[in-house]
């Protein structure tokens, strides 16, 4: 067993993730540099102040509808695009994994649900492709991504806005719509780096998404124990990293103050309607708030360098594997072709 | 400087080496005199860009009143709120699950090895949870580890 072996993810899609994420961090960045530009006003220069800033935003926002419509076309015209779909849509298994996650947080359930597992071994091995909180991402992030591009692209044709809603006002409320509407993801955001960095058994990262399934073996130590295999996941058998603890818990601060952070912010800086105090970005500075939203950009920082790290990992894994397979003939292939997975 | 914190047998014991405290001082100092050198250098001023504000009220039909009257659509207004409780849900929503998965880590964290625990493990833990070539699994209950919840 190795804590590598729930690879559920393709070569492609380990791929795409990364390059949606880097491209998602970009219009955060850039975004809410914006939004929150009282609070992040080093980002706003940092990304090229008002005038760079918006045309980063733009072409990170051209990046994702590519990303997007990439997908889309992958879903619909290959078979394991569609037989994955049928996998992403919640059941009724995925509400009892929840009901269960909160019985295990509350100490009433002894193990997590396997549509809710992360961690799976030995015969905890058969779990799906997407827990209850990835299917939660998946449906999130397809409306949330179908409600940005389409506000995002009204904001820019300003003369399709104008055609459809005649006043300044009407233009800024879009404006505001879709800073808001990405609110949910960016808390989103930063409860998807807590939840896959932090995870005792795989901390700093979870390699699911980063390393291909094709890279992970398919079966299992044959010398170890019967009694072994019969139950649990075998995480009593890992060590925990030492630094985890403190680690984990800092994180976990970061992370909660960071949500609640945007989500006052967002109450407060919506900029709608404009004139309520004449001051874009909303209300005055405060300290507090100001130090709680660069706290929530601090952890979507921090995912951006374990997903930079993940990819560092495969390379790693990669390279492990061929080193270890090269006495051996190729038999099995040793070299993953375009399309292979 | 002198190491006296541990010995590990590796050859950087036999070297001179930094102190931790003295890495731990001078990073400190380090900060302290920079952020003095800024704060001088900013005037001696707190801030580093004050942003310049007008404020003039809606009533008084400062500039950009216009916004605001210019919105004959409540739709737009009702857009606005209803995502601003989306946000609301969500963000709570969100928060339960960032403290459903946290206390969940530290119940499985119970479970593993802790660190220490097994000199004879063969891997250093760097990256995680490492399998280590021998099994303590059969010295006891997992369930009952050490500072895990007892079930």
């Amino acid at each position: 067993m190795t804590n590598l072996d729930h690879g559920k993810f393709t070569r492609m899609t380990t791929i795409f993730h990364s390059l949606l994420a880097l491209d998602v961090f970009a219009l955060f960045f850039t975004g809410y540099a914006i939004m929150f530009n009282d609070e992040l006003w080093w980002l706003l220069v940092l990304m090229g102040g008002n005038v760079g800033v918006v045309s980063l935003h733009r072409l990170a926002g051209l990046g994702l509808i590519a990303l997007i419509t990439f997908w889309l076309f992958v879903t619909v015209l290959t078979d394991t695009g569609r037989s994955n779909v049928s996998e992403a849509i919640p059941g009724p298994d995925d509400v009892a994994a929840f009901v269960q996650d909160v019985q295990f947080m509350l100490g009433r359930a002894d193990e997590r649900h396997p549509n809710a597992r992360q961690f799976a071994g030995y015969e905890a091995d058969e779990v799906p492709l997407l827990s209850y909180v990835g299917k939660g991402v998946v449906f999130i992030f397809a409306i949330e991504l179908t409600l940005l591009i389409a506000s995002g692209l009204l904001i820019w044709s300003k003369t399709g806005l104008m055609e459809l809603f005649a006043t300044k006002s009407a233009a800024m409320a879009f404006v505001v719509f879709h800073g808001l509407l990405g609110v949910i993801m960016l808390m989103g955001v930063m409860f998807h780096i807590f939840e896959h960095g932090f995870h005792p058994a795989f901390y700093p990262l979870e390699t699911k998404a980063f390393i291909p399934r094709r890279l992970i073996p398919e079966h299992h130590d044959d010398d170890t124990d019967e009694d072994d295999e019969a139950e649990g996941t075998g995480i009593e058998k890992l060590t925990l990293s030492p630094s985890w603890n403190w680690v984990a818990n800092l994180m976990g601060v970061l992370t909660v103050v960071g949500i609640v952070s945007v989500l006052v912010g967002s109450i407060f800086d919506e900029g709608y309607p404009v004139p309520r105090e004449l001051a874009l970005g909303g209300g005055p500075t405060n300290l507090l708030l100001t130090i709680g939203i660069n706290v929530g950009i601090l952890v979507l920082f921090v995912g951006l360098v374990l997903s930079l790290y993940g990819n560092v990992l495969r390379r790693r894994w990669q390279r492990q594997l061929e080193t270890e397979r090269e006495p051996a003939t190729a038999t099995d292939g040793g070299q993953l072709g375009p399309g292979e997975d | 400087m002198s190491g006296d914190e541990h010995h590990h047998g590796l050859p950087e014991d036999e070297v001179s080496t930094y102190s931790r405290t003295a890495i731990a001082v001078s990073a400190v100092l380090s900060l302290v005199v920079t952020a003095l050198l800024a704060w001088v250098a900013a005037g001696f001023d707190v801030f580093h860009e004050d942003l310049f504000r007008v404020a003039p009220t809606v009533e008084g039909g400062g500039i950009g009143a216009d916004w605001v009257t210019g919105n004959t659509m409540p739709a737009l207004d009702f857009l606005i709120a209803l995502t601003h409780a989306a946000d609301v849900i969500m963000g709570v929503f969100i928060l339960f699950l960032v403290f459903l998965h946290w206390a969940s880590f530290r119940r499985l964290a119970a479970r593993m090895r802790q660190p220490g625990e097994t000199e004879s493990a063969s891997g250093v833990a760097t990256d995680g949870g490492v399998e280590a070539t021998d099994s303590i699994a059969t010295d006891g209950d997992p369930e009952h580890s050490p500072g895990g919840d007892p079930e």
